[in-house]
């Protein structure tokens, strides 16, 4: 057949046309968030941006088999398989939802579930250099640490095996590690670091374009099977301080901005266009005891430390009460372990006095260390409570550091810090026996250890018998908390994100921030 | 003369050896950059696992030796936040920066030495008041205070130009007026007084008694002579071409060197921290040996002196 110029120009103008007109009826519109920070180490690959920030963006563009509801408490509701269920105590069997697309265009199968709980996360000599970097592998490992394999049982079922029992496997795998990647699209990719900055994932939004330190460019993902994205393009945009975040957003330049500390709330609320959501997150903030700090020892000083602290009064001066104290370093998520009835240990001065006397208390300082704001409101947190316990006779002696090099140094004593713990998935194992178990970071430093509570973590961690889980936790709590304190905790974090009135968008439960269909539209 | 430029090549790279070594101590003694980078709620295996693939897990002077060594063979390391060969990544925002930093520089030299001229030449009265009292000013008020005061009035009031970001050649306005407009009244006082101290000299006065006009005694005898102090502050100036705006681009998002360089010592991301102070010294030395041929180009005294050395 002859190719004349005529039929070229009517064959060129066939196929383009319609995607242009579809380019043109696109009417969506664009969205910019202004963040903080958008990746601490620059890549979006789950497993090597462990943080908080990592979580805010990670669910636009990829999906976990157990998806969390995160604007209900973040419950494990269906994802990417649509129901689970228990063969044994070692293995969960899952039914993948059908016709899921990844952002490539492919079809997700049971082998990229494989391969996404396979090689992605534990390397393989095959992968050449796509072999993921020694922390990815860490992560992995750490976060099934018993992990056998994800089998495939036929299309569309697949099996997570552990070599060992465990309760908290369908935790384990709502985490953003276990979210599912493209096989074909990472065998693609010339290098990890290529792969780890544009991973392709199913979620709403595929990652368009990245500038390290600079923006995150998201474009909808038509094809994804949760409904058509209400936005053409979100643009996260780094943006490192508040009153420039603040400014570009009552300008008119961004439509969201992150991170708003809470005594900035009233100004731009100010602004009628303009309102700021948050809430409590799946995060608590803590104060560690190195309890081998000579004053410390003694659990009764601890103790008297946790009398004197009035926490109710320091939510509502540094919060406007727009966070809350949990019941003990646990929360309601946890649905049937949680411990009802339990509590922190009540603001009860004289009790705080009562101890110090009764150890022989001398004033002898208690080191404080403490980074400047890395936590919101943390210094006047910290002068708060200094002042608190002065009350009560503590002597409490600020040391202001740099990193968290120089709060863990044990070249000079320690004596206590802050901290947080975020319980990601529903069970005390994904927050208590994260941090403070034996494999968590408070043992781990040296600060706190106690045979006791250990023996109860390996009966949090491997019995399948509920009644006994929930009191091994309970016991742990009395523990930690009353008869050897290891943290005396302050209060839940909450993130405040500043927006335009008139977009319609709800703040979730944790960190993550979601633009999917049910929770973002436009116009009054 | 040639004795003269080598004495100053070795004294560059001594300064540059010094500035290594300093960055390194200070940098690993005062935090690891595993912890920093992996961020503190990363698994514990997991910050190992880094430590041990970047070689942090050992002595920090063999850490240190390594590091030299590898400089000495003309390679400045991987940034240990994403394994990039840290030149690139330093390079890449070379641009950003100088797209703020030259207009800003042009803005100085334009606003700064005629406001101070002008104002030596109207010594005492309301000009060279007013002159003064907005070149201390816009000396006295921190970058990032101007900064917000320009962001509050033409992006959030006025809405006429954007607040932050770097898209466009409108997002460069409001950094380069902040940059510019600091560095104008630095040189507009260095000016007036190197002018005002050259005006009371004898040879001024012998050149007016000549009946020279005294437009041309000016720009004879008076700005030749008192462009020497003002050229030292403007070599200061161009040395901070690279890096001299890091405050202005925390402030407006723009990220160029100076953000970079924020982030990266906050991480200790050392081999980032290091490519861009050698960069910044290299510029600076450079510089210097520029202000330095200056001063012989115009003052013959100088060249003479030079020249009679060697």
């Amino acid at each position: 057949m002859r190719l004349t110029r005529r039929a070229a120009l009517t064959a060129t103008a066939a196929i383009s046309l319609p995607r242009f007109a579809i380019a043109q009826g696109d009417q969506r519109p664009s969205i910019t968030v202004a963040v903080q920070k958008i990746s601490n180490s620059n890549t979006f690959e789950t497993p090597r941006e462990q943080s908080n920030v990592g979580y805010r963006v990670y669910s636009n563009y990829a999906e976990t088999l157990i998806e969390s509801a995160w604007r209900d408490q973040l419950k494990p509701v269906p994802g990417l398989a649509t129901a689970w269920r228990r063969i044994d105590d070692r293995t969960v069997e899952f039914d993948l939802r059908e016709g899921v697309r990844f952002h490539d265009g492919t079809v997700m199968t049971a082998e990229d579930v494989a391969f996404s709980f396979g090689p992605r996360l534990f390397g393989a000599e095959t992968l050449g250099p796509r072999q993921p970097p020694s922390e990815v592998i860490a992560t992995g490992r750490r976060t099934f640490p018993a992990i056998e394999g994800m089998e495939i049982v036929r299309p569309g079922v697949v099996r997570f095996v552990n070599k060992t029992p465990d309760v908290t496997l369908e935790g384990r795998i709502q985490q953003n590690i276990g979210i599912v990647v493209s096989r074909r699209a990472f065998e693609a990719a010339p290098n990890w670091l290529a792969w780890g900055r544009a991973p392709i994932g199913t979620g709403p939004y595929r990652i368009a374009g990245f500038r390290p330190d600079v923006e995150l460019v998201l474009e909808a993902h038509d094809e994804y099977w949760g409904g058509r994205p209400p936005a053409r393009r979100i643009r996260f945009l780094e943006v490192p301080e508040v009153a420039s975040r603040m400014n570009g957003l009552l300008s008119g330049e961004f439509d969201f901005a992150c991170d708003i500390p809470p005594d900035q709330i009233a100004t731009i609320e100010r602004n009628r266009r303009y309102e700021v959501l948050g809430s409590p997150i799946n995060n608590i903030r803590i104060l560690a005891f190195d309890k081998t700090h000579p004053v410390l020892a003694d659990a009764r000083v601890r103790r008297a430390m946790t009398h004197a602290i009035d926490r109710t009064a320091i939510v509502e001066a540094l919060w406007s009460g727009r966070t809350r104290v949990p019941k003990g370093l646990q929360l309601e998520f946890y649905g049937p372990m949680f411990v009802e009835g339990w509590d922190n240990p009540r603001f009860d001065p004289d009790e705080a006095r009562r101890l110090l006397r009764e150890v022989g208390y001398r004033g002898d300082p208690i080191p404080y260390r403490l980074l400047n704001n890395y936590y919101t409101n943390q210094v006047s947190n910290a002068q708060i409570m200094v002042e608190m316990w002065k009350a009560v006779g503590l002597n409490v002696e600020i040391q202001m550091v740099e990193n968290w090099n120089q709060i863990q140094d044990r070249a000079t004593p320690r004596g206590i810090r802050d901290w947080s713990n975020t319980s990601l998935f529903n069970d005390p194992v994904s927050g208590l026996v994260r941090g403070m178990g034996p494999r968590g970071e408070l043992q781990l430093q040296g600060e706190w250890t106690n045979e006791a509570f250990n023996i109860e973590v390996t009966v949090l961690e491997t019995s399948l018998d509920r009644a006994r889980r929930r009191a091994a936790f309970r016991r742990m709590l009395e523990i930690i908390e009353r008869e050897d304190p290891g943290y005396l905790v302050l209060h839940q974090a909450a993130t405040f994100t500043a927006k335009r009135r008139d977009i319609r968008w709800s703040a979730s439960h944790g960190w993550a921030m979601d633009f999917r269909a049910d929770n973002l539209a436009f116009g009054a | 003369m040639l004795r003269y430029f080598l004495s100053r090549l070795l004294r560059a790279v001594l300064t540059i050896v010094a500035v290594v070594t300093f960055a390194f101590v200070v940098l690993r003694l005062s935090g690891d950059p595993a912890l920093l980078i992996m961020s503190v709620d990363a698994p514990p295996e997991a910050v190992e696992a880094f430590r041990a693939a970047w070689g942090l897990d050992r002595p920090v002077w063999e850490q240190y030796l390594r590091y030299f060594v590898q400089v000495a063979q003309g390679n400045l390391g991987q940034s240990m936040r994403d394994g990039r060969p840290a030149l690139t990544v330093v390079m890449e925002r070379v641009p950003e920066t100088l797209a703020l930093t030259l207009p800003a520089f042009a803005m100085k030299l334009l606003i700064g030495i005629p406001a101070g001229i002008y104002a030596a030449l109207n010594r005492n009265r309301l000009a060279d008041r007013l002159t003064m009292v907005i070149s201390v000013a816009g000396f006295t008020v921190p970058s990032f205070v101007l900064a917000l005061i320009l962001v509050l009035i033409f992006a959030v009031n006025l809405g006429w130009l954007p607040s932050g970001g770097a898209e466009s050649w409108r997002h460069a306005i409001l950094p380069v007026i902040t940059l510019g407009l600091s560095g104008a009244a630095i040189l507009a006082r260095f000016t007036r007084s190197a002018m005002l101290e050259v005006l009371g000299q004898p040879y001024i006065r012998a050149a007016s008694a000549k009946g020279l006009p005294w437009r041309r005694v000016v720009t004879d005898h008076a700005l030749p002579n008192a462009a020497i102090p003002t050229v030292t502050i403007i070599g200061f100036m161009v040395g901070s071409l690279v890096a001299g705006a890091v405050v202005v681009e925390s402030v407006f998002s723009w990220p160029g060197v100076g953000r970079l360089l924020v982030v990266a010592v906050s991480n200790r991301d050392l081999a980032i921290v290091q490519t861009i102070l050698l960069l910044v010294a290299m510029t600076m030395v450079c510089a210097n040996l520029i202000v330095d041929m200056l001063y012989g180009w115009i003052d013959p005294r100088l060249r003479t002196a030079r020249a009679a050395g060697g």
